[in-house]
């Protein structure tokens, strides 16, 4: 992301415009730079809250089935405790709401980051034209 | 245009800030200044690439160690929340009717090593401390809800370093950026300037790209 380097051709060099960099200008881009970072590492982390998400909504389908009285081996840090069902199925529970929420606040923030690229996106391109490549 | 208040020099730790100069020519004053300051440019993103591998490094390394430090932290608090079903059989807690068993002895299945699991009985109720390894070979026993105090402390800080390495990462990328657009601006320019002096015929007309 950067002003192009590149030698532009005629044609593009029509489309770009005249405008210097203004420290305005500066920030912005800046901004946008910062966003479009962060909202990568965003990404990342909410495709594996999503999956670890799915993962626990499966056990609790699975557990609904499980014997109740057979212990369940849960897992806490590395080793397994063998636990009763109600007790597995509160600490699952637990683990399932705070994965929901945190699925949520990732949602939430990621969206508003792609609105404020959007809206910066529109206005480095209206003063820049060809001359600014904010795509990749 | 108001003047904004200056930009600090440096970020809160120490990274210098790389100024936006609103005209090229505070950059460069004449067309012989280019081809050096471009290449000063260069350095400075150099400089400012190897600051970012360092705590790129650093935040990958605080990033592998918070984990670890959460699965300590979750079993001690397991350990408490197991030790505090045996103590108080008597409030007739809901879920506690459901659980015949006030022993506080649990079964576990732990790793005795990578891929090497044995059974182990931990009895949570007479269970009082649990050992920390401290680092620098020192381990040191401490009751559990000092070790859950410790813990989450100790997590706490370490969620603090890491946001630090991250908003430096951010600052410098912020600063790389300035620096590739001041040097397409001075790039630019200096094109825009020999242009000018070919339609005065002052330079041969010969394309330097």
């Amino acid at each position: 992301m950067m002003l192009s380097r590149r030698v532009l051709t005629k044609e593009e060099e029509s489309e770009t415009t005249e405008n210097e960099v203004t420290k305005e200008d500066q920030d912005k881009i800046n901004e946008f730079s910062r966003l479009h970072n962060r909202s990568k590492a965003l990404e990342e982390e909410l495709e594996s809250k999503k999956k670890e998400k799915e993962d626990l909504e499966e056990i609790t389908t699975e557990l609904e089935l499980a014997d109740e009285d057979e212990p369940i081996q849960y897992k806490v840090g590395d080793t397994f405790y063998a636990v009763k069902l109600p007790i597995a199925q509160k600490l699952l529970e637990t683990s399932t709401g705070e994965t929901e929420e945190e699925v949520t606040r990732l949602e939430d923030e990621l969206s508003s980051m792609k609105e404020g690229m959007d809206s910066l996106k529109a206005h480095l391109y209206a003063r820049f034209g060809r001359g600014i490549n904010l795509e990749g | 245009m108001a003047t904004k208040p200056e930009e600090p020099k440096s970020n809160p730790r120490g990274i210098p800030t790389f100024p936006f100069l609103p005209n090229v020519t505070d950059y460069v004053k004449s067309q012989q200044e280019v081809e050096g300051t471009l290449q000063r440019f260069q350095e400075m993103i150099s400089k400012y690439q190897f600051m970012s591998q360092n705590v790129e490094r650093r935040a990958a390394g605080l990033r592998e160690k918070l984990p670890e430090m959460r699965k300590s932290l979750e079993t001690v608090k397991f350990l408490r929340m197991q030790k505090g079903m045996s103590a108080n059989d008597t409030d007739g807690d809901e879920l506690e009717d459901d659980l015949d068993d006030k022993s506080g002895i649990i079964e576990t299945t732990f790793p005795l090593q990578d891929t090497l699991y044995a059974h182990a009985t931990v009895d949570t109720k007479n269970l009082e401390e649990v050992y920390l390894w401290l680092g620098a070979n020192v381990m040191v026993a401490y009751p559990l809800d000092e070790a859950e105090k410790l813990l989450q402390e100790k997590l706490d800080k370490a969620k603090e370093s890491l946001k630090a390495a991250e908003e430096d990462l951010e600052f410098v990328r912020v600063q790389t950026t300035t620096l590739e657009v001041a040097t397409a601006r001075v790039h630019n320019w200096d094109v825009g300037e020999k242009r000018k002096l070919r339609e005065q015929g002052k330079l041969e007309d010969k394309e330097n790209d």
